[in-house]
C-alpha cells in the first residue's frame, strides 16, 4: 500500500523531529491515522531516534580549567569606573589626586625631585633640629626671664631691708648722740660747779 | 528554560566587565554539553576537551563582540564547530585511511549493546552528517539555529540531517527491528 497524498505527504523526519508548526502538525496527524504507509514511516523514524537516545552524555573527564588572562581583564576605563563606584576607593582616588595636583603646583623653587621632597628622614632630622632649637631658645628666654625677675625682687628686697637697717641705725646713731651730748653736758656742770649744787 | 536565558544573559553582561567568576559559572553550565557535541564529532577524549577548553577561552575573548546574548548557546557552538572542524581538517589523510565501515548488528541487543551500536553507527556518518543529526538530536537546536551554526542555508541543513536519518535507519535496522518484522525497543 503506498501514500495516496504521494510527493504531498507530510515531512515525518520534520514531524519527528519537533519542526512543524501547529497546523502542519495536526495535519498529519489526521492523515496518518488513516494511511498504512506514512505509519510504518513514523514508526521506522521513531525507532530510530530512540534508539539514538540510547546514547548517554559522558561525564567531562576533567573540568574545563578556566583562568583568567591579560585579556579578560576590564579595560582601563572600566577599571576607573568600578573603582569610583567603591566608597572607599573613591576616597583613597580623591585623596591621592590631590596629593599629585599638590605636588604638580607647588611653587617653582621647590625641588623637583619628588622622592627627594618625600625623604622623611631628611624631613625628621629637619623637623627635630629645628624643634631642639626652638625649644632650646625658648627655654633660655625663659630662664633669663625668670632670673631677671628673680634678681631684681631680691635686689628690690635687699634695698627696702638696707633703707630699713639704715633708717634704725641712723635713728640709733641719733639717740647715741644725744645721750652722748646730754652726758658731756652734765659732766661740764658738775666740773665748773655751774647750775650744780 | 526562561530564566535559565536570563541568568545566562547576565552572567554574559558580568563576563563582558571582567567578572572570571561569572564567566566560569557560565562554563559550568555548557561545558558537559560542549563537551559531549565535539566527543561524538572528533571522536577522542582527549582532543574533545580540548577543543572544549580552546572553545571557552575563544568565546570569552569574543565575548564583546556577540550581539545577541540570547544566542549565546549558537553562537558558543558556532565556535565548537569551527575548533572542530579546524582540527578535522589537519588530521584528514589519517582519518581516511581508518573510513569507518557499517557494522552488522544481527540479533536483538542489551542496552548497552545498543548504544555501542548507535555509537558506531554515527562513526559511518561523514562529518557534515554527524554534525547535523548532533546538534538537532542530541543538543536539540532548531534547523534556522543551525543554520547559524553551520552558516549554511536551513535547505542544506534539513538535506544534510534527512540523509544521515536515512543512513542510520538503515544500519541500526538489524539492531532495532527483530526479523520476524517487530521492533526490538
Amino acid at each position: 500500500m503506498s501514500c495516496k497524498l504521494e510527493d504531498r505527504r507530510p515531512d515525518w523526519k520534520s514531524y519527528a523531529l519537533g519542526e512543524l508548526d501547529a497546523r502542519a502538525r495536526q495535519e498529519a496527524e489526521s492523515h496518518v491515522a488513516a494511511c498504512a504507509d506514512c505509519q510504518d514511516e513514523l514508526a521506522g523514524l521513531r525507532v530510530t531516534l530512540d534508539a539514538m537516545a540510547t546514547l548517554r552524555e559522558e561525564e567531562l573527564p576533567r573540568r574545563i580549567a578556566f583562568v583568567s588572562d591579560k585579556v579578560f581583564e576590564p579595560r582601563w576605563y572600566q577599571k576607573i569606573a568600578q573603582a569610583f563606584l567603591r566608597p572607599s576607593f573613591a576616597a583613597a582616588g580623591l585623596i591621592a589626586a590631590a596629593i599629585l595636583i599638590h605636588a604638580f603646583v607647588r611653587p617653582v623653587s621647590a625641588p623637583n625631585n619628588i622622592a627627594a621632597q618625600v625623604d622623611t628622614r631628611a624631613i625628621e632630622s629637619r623637623v627635630t633640629a629645628e624643634v631642639t632649637a626652638r625649644l632650646q631658645n625658648e627655654m633660655a628666654a625663659a630662664v633669663n626671664t625668670a632670673v631677671t625677675k628673680a634678681v631684681a625682687e631680691t635686689e628690690k628686697r635687699d634695698d627696702h631691708r638696707t633703707a630699713l637697717l639704715l633708717s634704725a641705725s641712723e635713728r640709733r646713731y641719733s639717740d647715741a648722740a644725744d645721750f652722748l651730748n646730754k652726758q658731756v653736758t652734765r659732766i661740764y656742770a658738775l666740773n665748773t660747779g655751774a647750775g650744780v649744787r | 528554560m526562561i530564566f535559565r536565558e536570563v541568568e545566562d544573559r547576565d552572567l554574559i553582561a558580568k563576563a563582558r566587565q571582567g567578572d572570571v567568576e561569572a564567566y566560569n559559572l557560565l562554563v559550568s553550565r555548557w561545558e558537559k554539553r560542549i563537551f559531549n557535541y565535539l566527543l561524538r564529532l572528533v571522536s577522542n577524549r582527549e582532543d574533545a576537551l580540548d577543543i572544549s577548553q580552546e572553545t571557552f577561552l575563544k568565546a570569552y575573548q569574543n565575548l564583546r563582540k556577540l550581539d545577541d546574548p540570547a544566542r549565546f548557546s549558537a553562537w558558543l557552538f558556532r565556535i565548537a564547530h569551527n575548533e572542530a572542524f579546524s582540527l578535522l581538517r589537519r588530521r584528514k589523510p589519517e582519518s581516511e585511511l581508518s573510513e569507518p565501515r557499517p557494522r552488522d548488528f544481527g540479533g536483538r541487543l542489551l542496552p548497552i549493546e545498543l548504544s555501542l551500536a548507535v555509537e558506531s553507527a554515527l562513526k559511518v556518518l561523514s562529518e557534515d552528517q554527524r554534525e547535523a543529526v548532533l546538534l538537532k538530536v542530541y543538543q536539540g537546536f532548531k534547523f534556522d539555529e543551525m543554520a547559524e551554526i553551520l552558516e549554511i542555508p536551513v535547505s542544506t541543513v534539513k538535506s544534510r540531517l534527512y540523509t544521515a536519518l536515512d543512513l542510520l535507519k538503515a544500519t541500526l535496522a538489524p539492531a532495532v527491528f527483530r526479523k520476524d518484522g517487530g521492533m526490538a525497543l
